[in-house]
């Protein structure tokens, strides 16, 4: 069984439901795009090129002080679970975890800071916080950003700033991340309307759902849609209204949910979906993040439901594919997977 | 019932919706094809990037990238302007002084701007390349300086003499 696995831990620091609005965000993440001088791109890059950039990378991680009793990993070394997992920590991309040629990450013992390499940029530095914590989270990347800029030449233009294989990341290279849960605004139908308001802002929305349901757990990413033309802090703050913003019209929804004959409606749905939670012997990933999403907006509205947020964040987390075959210790087919995680998800609500 | 818009099999069942500058994109894709552009359910995308997405709408740039000759192309790494407005990916650093105009009007439709405004950059430490990279880079060069001198471009080779003295003494 993966070694790697292994030696992360179990419960996540990111995840823990501190920071601002935790029953909102979830977590807020910083990433800067950058390139080493000298070298082409990952895209074209020879093996031979993108194994000394990996080397160099590395050396550099090692040698900031940032990532002591971290992980340094090489992707070619990894086995198919590994990679998964590491996906579903939000470490790795899924395109880095497919990749064939010489890439790698280096990870921070308590999994804050990340450094994928040779993904479609040679670096992509972030930092992952829990809850709405913009500034923090920018600090954070912004001083791995510079620890690594002084020991490697990052390709950079005084006109376009910071280079990248993608002109979408060219200038600042940074990406503002939150991402939002908005489970009432899912249940009263309003999330496309909201949506389109943020296609006006900047501000890029991912909402992915099977049509018509609320199948993948109401969660959002908002992020900012350009990176070239302002300061670094202007990005922050545009995303710090745009996620007040939707914080403000969230609370409101949930006041909807709770009025005249809706509310027996959200209780209902609520205690039934803790229920199955609780009581299901077998659960898919996607139909416990469906019953989570709505167990997780009763304890936001301050229902006394037994379990914390830290608890919802945390098993959102462990309750994915690889990490329930990690828990289990062996790969698991997915029926096997799926009486897996009802057990396993009982143990951690009980 | 929509089909997928990649397969043009499946029927959609996911729904992608990208805003880039009031310019709004939406795809409706089945879950295999989703799968492959790296668009998982629910959390999993933590690193989720919107080039990943955007780059992979064959000629996103097309309708942004002004027209060029067709002989253009980046003499550092050989990328053809053309593969650039294919595929929206650059090939290397040098990509962004040889295509600077055509980059200069992208940006400005992208981003809204053309002229960085972010923190600048002063540069970090030379790279402490391994002996192999050194000795490879160092024969290139020589390479390089023979066809150079060969040419009687002596501008050229000065050049070069001065990137191999400096190759020389930094690898370690």
């Amino acid at each position: 069984m993966a070694e790697v696995i292994k030696s992360f831990r179990s419960h996540v620091t990111w995840a823990n439901a501190r920071g601002a609005w935790p029953d909102m965000i979830f977590s807020t993440r910083v990433r800067f795009a950058r390139n080493l001088e000298g070298f082409p791109f990952p895209n074209r890059a020879e093996p031979r090129q993108l194994a000394e950039i990996r080397r160099l990378a590395l050396a550099a991680a090692k040698d900031s002080g940032l990532f002591s009793r971290g992980h340094f990993l090489r992707t070619e070394t990894l086995d198919q679970l590994e990679k998964r997992f590491l996906v579903e920590r939000h470490h790795v991309s899924h395109a880095l975890a497919a990749s064939v040629l010489p890439s790698g990450a280096a990870i921070s013992n308590d999994e804050d800071l990340s450094a994928m390499i040779n993904e479609e940029d040679h670096l992509r530095l972030q930092c992952l916080n829990s809850g709405f914590a913009i500034e923090d989270a920018f600090k954070a990347a912004l001083k791995l950003d510079e620890a690594l800029g002084r020991q490697l030449p990052f390709a950079y233009s005084g006109k376009f700033g910071f280079l990248t294989a993608c002109p979408t990341n060219a200038g600042t290279g940074m990406r503002v991340s939150c991402l939002a849960h908005l489970p009432a605004l899912s249940r009263l139908g309003r999330m496309p309307a909201v949506l389109e308001s943020l296609s006006h802002l900047s501000v890029t929305a991912r909402g992915i759902y099977g049509e018509g349901t609320y199948v993948l757990g109401d969660f959002y990413q908002i992020s900012n849609a350009t990176c070239l033309g302002r300061g670094e802090e202007e990005f922050c703050e545009n995303i710090d209204r745009v996620i007040r913003n939707l914080i403000r019209q969230e609370i409101a929804a949930r006041e909807a949910l709770l009025k005249g004959p809706l509310k027996l409606k959200t209780e209902d749905a609520v205690y039934r979906a803790l229920g199955l939670l609780k009581h299901a012997r077998r659960l898919s990933y996607e139909e416990f993040m469906q019953n989570m999403s709505l167990a997780r907006m009763g304890a936001a509205m301050g229902w006394n439901l037994g379990v914390d947020f830290s608890t919802f964040n945390q098993v959102t987390l462990l309750m994915q594919p690889a990490h329930i075959q990690a828990a289990a210790g062996r790969a698991l087919n997915p029926d096997e997977r799926d009486a897996y995680r009802a057990d396993y998800l009982r143990g951690k609500l009980a | 019932m929509k089909l997928c818009e990649e397969c043009h099999k499946a029927a959609a069942a996911v729904f992608l919706k990208l805003a880039v500058n009031n310019k709004v994109t939406e795809t409706h894709l089945c879950p295999a094809c989703a799968a492959k552009k790296g668009i998982g359910l629910g959390l999993e995308t933590g690193a989720f990037n919107i080039s990943d997405i955007v780059g992979n709408m064959s000629g996103y740039f097309k309708d942004f990238l002004p027209p060029e000759r067709k002989t253009l192309r980046c003499k550092d790494c050989g990328l053809k302007y053309s593969e650039f407005k294919e595929t929206g990916r650059l090939g290397c650093p040098e990509c962004y002084v040889i295509f600077e105009p055509q980059l200069t009007e992208l940006m400005a439709r992208i981003h809204g701007a053309a002229q960085h405004a972010g923190r600048a950059y002063a540069g970090g430490a030379a790279l402490k390349l391994s002996r192999a990279e050194t000795s490879r880079r160092l024969e290139e060069l020589r390479a390089a300086l023979k066809v150079a001198v060969a040419r009687e471009d002596f501008e050229g080779a000065a050049r070069l003499r001065d990137a191999m003295k400096a190759l020389e003494g930094r690898h370690g």
